[in-house]
């Protein structure tokens, strides 16, 4: 067993993904050393703002959000497919999981889960509708799933500024949930149940990865969908699961998000932070491996979390750490270019018979 | 361009004869590539070591060695796509060192990829005269380009529509585009990778005929091939590399193919073996006037210890009705039958469960993912039967056993089970893909072009695992470009011409004069010979309009 982990490690350290987030904190230090930071006490500031008992727990409700979007959008993207619309399928969810809490008639912890599953109900059809509108009229996915959410993020926002409009308020939200209509949380910390869920979410996504038929298939249609079609792997099946799946765990997101505090959906709230991006970020910087995304998710959440504590004590402004987030991406994007290079190196002497 | 002669050591010049010869190939002619020592090292392989080749004005040069043995690399080096790490070019006389093709194009050299460069949606002058138009105020100037074009077609007898569409055309006349391409740049030497590898023989002799007026004409070609046949039919002198070395050298005329195919293997080879017929048992396949894009009223079957071989010039229809077969294409009239059930609507993962196994033709793009590991690609349509449990969990440990013992058994040659397929040679790649296929007996095996581009050893290795598998009772359905496959392999041979079995014909009537006729859509017995083979496999009747030598392309 120790040879193959310590193959991993060094495998580990010389991936293009250690490499780009490696430049990029290098290329971070000379922005600050250029505007006359310290880099140091900046990357400390983040350090600490984040991972510090005054941060964790700030960081770790973020890492709930952004590593459950990361897993919406790392689930299809396993196949090759991209879901583009976490915002409205997480919206929706945040919506249904508000009025479930509102209205229904059965006990707090009842209604708690009930809203759970509204929420990724939600989600689900949502995304299956994108994944339907691909199968049945040709509408690529990146195209469908992307403009419905725009529909869906609206009406949430009609919603909520007029039939479900907490009354007497000038803010454009529900009424709370009913007292005990929440996810419980850890101690005094905004950190929910819902880390919980979402972790279990990434456990079942490694499972099935790896251990599988559906999850092998997904990674053959993922490396090469003929392939995959060749052997019976049936497309517009998978990409209708995959999607369903996929606006499950953004509707989860959304019902998590209602659940927690501020216990009511207010317009913006889940959108705003930019969680699907931040998601779809950390999912293309660990293509879509189930251990990887945990990885950069928590990644960005520290970056996100100890950027505001670095703005407050060092005076670097937090657009810093997007700086950052940027240049890993650009790295990362670099990289099939230059690793296309190394390879070709390597394997050209193996395949002979085939001139490039 | 200047000539002088060479002051190499080992280059022995002879300047005395300038003027080749039309027939005999002229042996004192002045060396046009002359390569010296070259030695190209990658990372755990030596590619080429100390390798030496000269070419010479006016010759038909071929290059031969199997998968592996470094002659891509020797000409990626020539073509200026590889930096060698010892020795020297020199071309026409001059010492080069090619940083490009750009450079190397513009020393006189030219080359045709086995797959083509070409722009489909583009026409024929457009894609000639690419990256060196003729220009009229800065524009590209249409007409003079045209003119170019049918100049060129003229004067070299490559016959070729300048205005039709590249992606309308058969291969036969892209890669007359990819030759008057080089042409029109200037070239002097060609270098052609494969060229026949998907040519009928008719289409492969008319190449020849091109290549030798094109040297009749002080023009020089390089074949990179494995072909012995052609070699022995086209060439002037023959190069053989193994393991990166120089191993042969021989003069066409002097030389046999036995004494080729053992320099490229090392080892004593029986070639175009004949595998004794099987005996063939009940009906497997019935396909009952099958049409799809492509296929019309096709009728055929395929028996329990047969091998059924489809001949045809690709773009007949061959690959529609497999890819129909196999349930990756809708089917829009007729009946398709596996062991007596009805298939003709049953989806690809239905076939495989009621029977069939299928190796496609394109190993890259279908038959594997090559980013994924050796076993990963060896599980595929294991992943729900033998390997899987009743509740779908797949174990990692389940997918490597099996993919160690496919390794194993058919001898792919992997350091493990987790390296990328792409990593395996092409020979390798085949064995793995119809290892994988024939592990799962199914009673139908459909099998393209199984060894398009694999070397001699590895051929042979996949023939005899065919015939096993036939012996063992399972019926299988051979398509092939190969000639000699087909006559070695099947049982009964049938010949698809415009998407329908046009002649049918016994293992001991189908010679190659006779199926060359018939692929090229000729009639001279246009029905099948013996009564058994009538029975099974009729031909509709066959067109007998007048068949040009090209192959007519698909119906849109």
């Amino acid at each position: 067993m120790a040879r193959p982990s310590t193959d991993r490690i060094t495998r580990a350290l010389r991936s293009p993904v250690t490499f780009s987030v490696l430049a990029g904190l290098v290329i971070g230090a000379l922005f600050l050393v250029g505007t006359g930071a310290d880099p140091f006490a900046a990357y400390g500031a983040v350090v600490t703002g984040s991972l510090g008992a005054d941060g964790i727990g700030a960081t770790l409700s973020t890492v709930t959000s952004v590593l459950g979007m990361a897993l919406a959008l790392a689930i299809p993207l396993r196949a090759g497919l991209i879901n583009l619309g976490g915002d409205g399928q997480m919206v929706l969810g945040g919506i249904a999981a508000a009025v479930t809490g509102l209205y229904s008639p059965l006990p707090a912890p009842l209604t708690v889960v009930l809203a759970l599953l509204a929420g990724i109900t939600a989600g689900a059809g949502y995304a299956a509708l994108a994944a339907l509108c691909e199968n049945r009229f040709g509408v690529p996915l990146l195209v469908s799933s992307l403009l419905l959410s725009y529909p869906a993020t609206s009406l949430a926002s009609y919603l909520v500024r007029y039939p479900l409009k907490e009354p007497g308020s000038s803010l454009p939200q529900t009424r709370r949930l009913p007292e005990g209509v929440a996810l419980p949380a850890f101690g005094t910390s905004t950190v929910t149940f819902g880390l919980v869920l979402v972790v279990l979410a990434a456990t079942a996504y490694w499972f099935a990865d790896r251990r599988t038929a559906i999850g092998y298939e997904i990674r053959m249609t993922g490396l090469n969908p003929r392939f995959a079609a060749y052997a019976g792997v049936e497309r517009k099946g998978l990409t209708l699961r995959l999607m369903a799946t996929s606006g499950a765990i953004a509707g989860l997101v959304g019902a998590i998000g209602v659940l927690s505090f501020p216990y009511r959906f207010l317009d913006g709230s889940l959108t705003a932070p930019g969680y699907t991006w931040t998601g779809l970020t950390a999912a293309l910087l660990a293509a879509a491996a189930p251990l990887g995304t945990v990885l950069a998710s928590f990644f960005f959440a520290v970056l996100q979390v100890g950027g505001l504590s670095m703005e407050r004590t060092t005076e670097v402004p937090r657009e810093l750490t997007q700086v950052l987030q940027a240049i890993v991406i650009v790295f990362l994007a670099a990289r099939p270019s230059f690793s296309r290079r190394r390879r070709k190196t390597v394997q050209e002497p193996i395949a002979q018979g085939e001139f490039a | 361009m200047t000539r002088r002669p060479s002051d190499g050591p080992a280059a022995g010049v002879d300047t005395s004869g300038d003027a080749p010869a039309v027939d005999s190939p002229p042996v004192e002619a002045p060396a046009v590539v002359e390569l010296r020592g070259i030695t190209k090292r990658f990372p755990g392989t030596l590619a080429n070591d100390s390798v030496d080749l000269t070419v010479r004005r006016g010759e038909i040069h071929a290059l031969m060695g199997e998968n592996g043995a470094g002659k891509s690399t020797l000409m990626s080096v020539l073509y200026g796509m590889e930096r060698p790490d010892a020795g020297s070019i020199r071309i026409e006389g001059r010492e080069v060192s090619f940083g490009s093709p750009g450079t190397a194009m513009a020393a006189g050299l030219g080359m045709v990829h086995q797959s083509f460069k070409l722009f489909d949606s583009l026409t024929v002058a457009e894609n000639v005269v690419y990256r060196a138009e003729p220009r009229r105020f800065g524009l590209l100037d249409r007409a003079a380009a045209r003119r170019r074009v049918r100049e060129l077609a003229e004067e070299h007898g490559l016959a070729v529509d300048p205005d039709a569409r590249v992606g309308d055309l058969p291969v036969g006349l892209r890669q007359r585009v990819e030759i008057l391409k080089l042409l029109h740049r200037g070239a002097r030497t060609l270098i052609l990778d494969e060229p026949t590898a998907v040519l009928t023989p008719a289409e492969a002799d008319a190449l020849f005929a091109v290549l030798r007026s094109l040297t009749a004409q002080g023009r020089t070609v390089i074949l990179v091939t494995h072909k012995l046949r052609e070699v022995l039919e086209g060439s002037d002198n023959v190069t053989v590399l193994r393991d990166g070395r120089v191993v042969a050298r021989l003069r066409t005329a002097d030389t046999t193919a036995a004494e080729i195919a053992t320099a490229m293997t090392g080892r004593a080879v029986d070639l175009d073996r004949v595998h004794p017929e099987g005996s063939p048992g009940e009906v497997v396949l019935d396909v009952e006037g099958l049409s799809t894009a492509g296929v019309r009223e096709l009728r055929l079957t395929v028996r329990a210890g047969e091998i059924v071989g489809i001949a045809g010039v690709a773009g007949n229809g061959q690959s529609e009705l497999v890819e129909a077969l196999a349930g990756l294409r809708p089917v829009t009239a007729g009946r398709v039958g596996l062991r007596g059930e009805d298939i003709t609507h049953a989806s690809a993962t239905e076939r495989r469960a009621k029977g069939l196994a299928y190796v496609p033709e394109d190993r890259h793009a279908v038959g594997t993912a090559p980013a994924a590991t050796v076993a990963d690609n060896l599980a595929m349509g294991h992943h729900r039967t033998t390997l899987a449990s009743p509740r779908g969990l797949l174990p990692p440990s389940a997918v490597r056993a099996h993919a160690r013992a496919l390794v194993e058994r058919f001898g792919i040659k992997a350091s493990t089970p987790d390296v990328p397929a792409s990593a395996l040679s092409g020979g390798n790649l085949q064995k793995l893909l119809i290892g994988r296929e024939l592990a799962h007996g199914a009673p139908l095996l459909l099998v393209e072009q199984p060894t398009r581009g694999v070397d001699i050893g590895a051929i042979q290795a996949i023939h005899d695992e065919l015939v096993a598998y036939r012996d063992a009772g399972h019926a299988v359905l051979l398509v092939s470009a190969e000639l000699s496959e087909i006559r070695g392999l099947a049982d009964r041979v049938l010949v698809m011409y415009e998407g329908r079995v046009t002649a049918s014909y016994a293992k001991s009537d189908a010679d190659e004069a006779t199926l060359g006729l018939a692929m090229a859509g000729g009639t001279a017995e246009p029905v099948a010979a013996t009564a058994t083979a009538a029975a099974t496999a009729v031909a509709t009747p066959a067109p007998t309009a007048a068949a040009p030598n090209t192959p007519a392309p698909d119906g849109d």
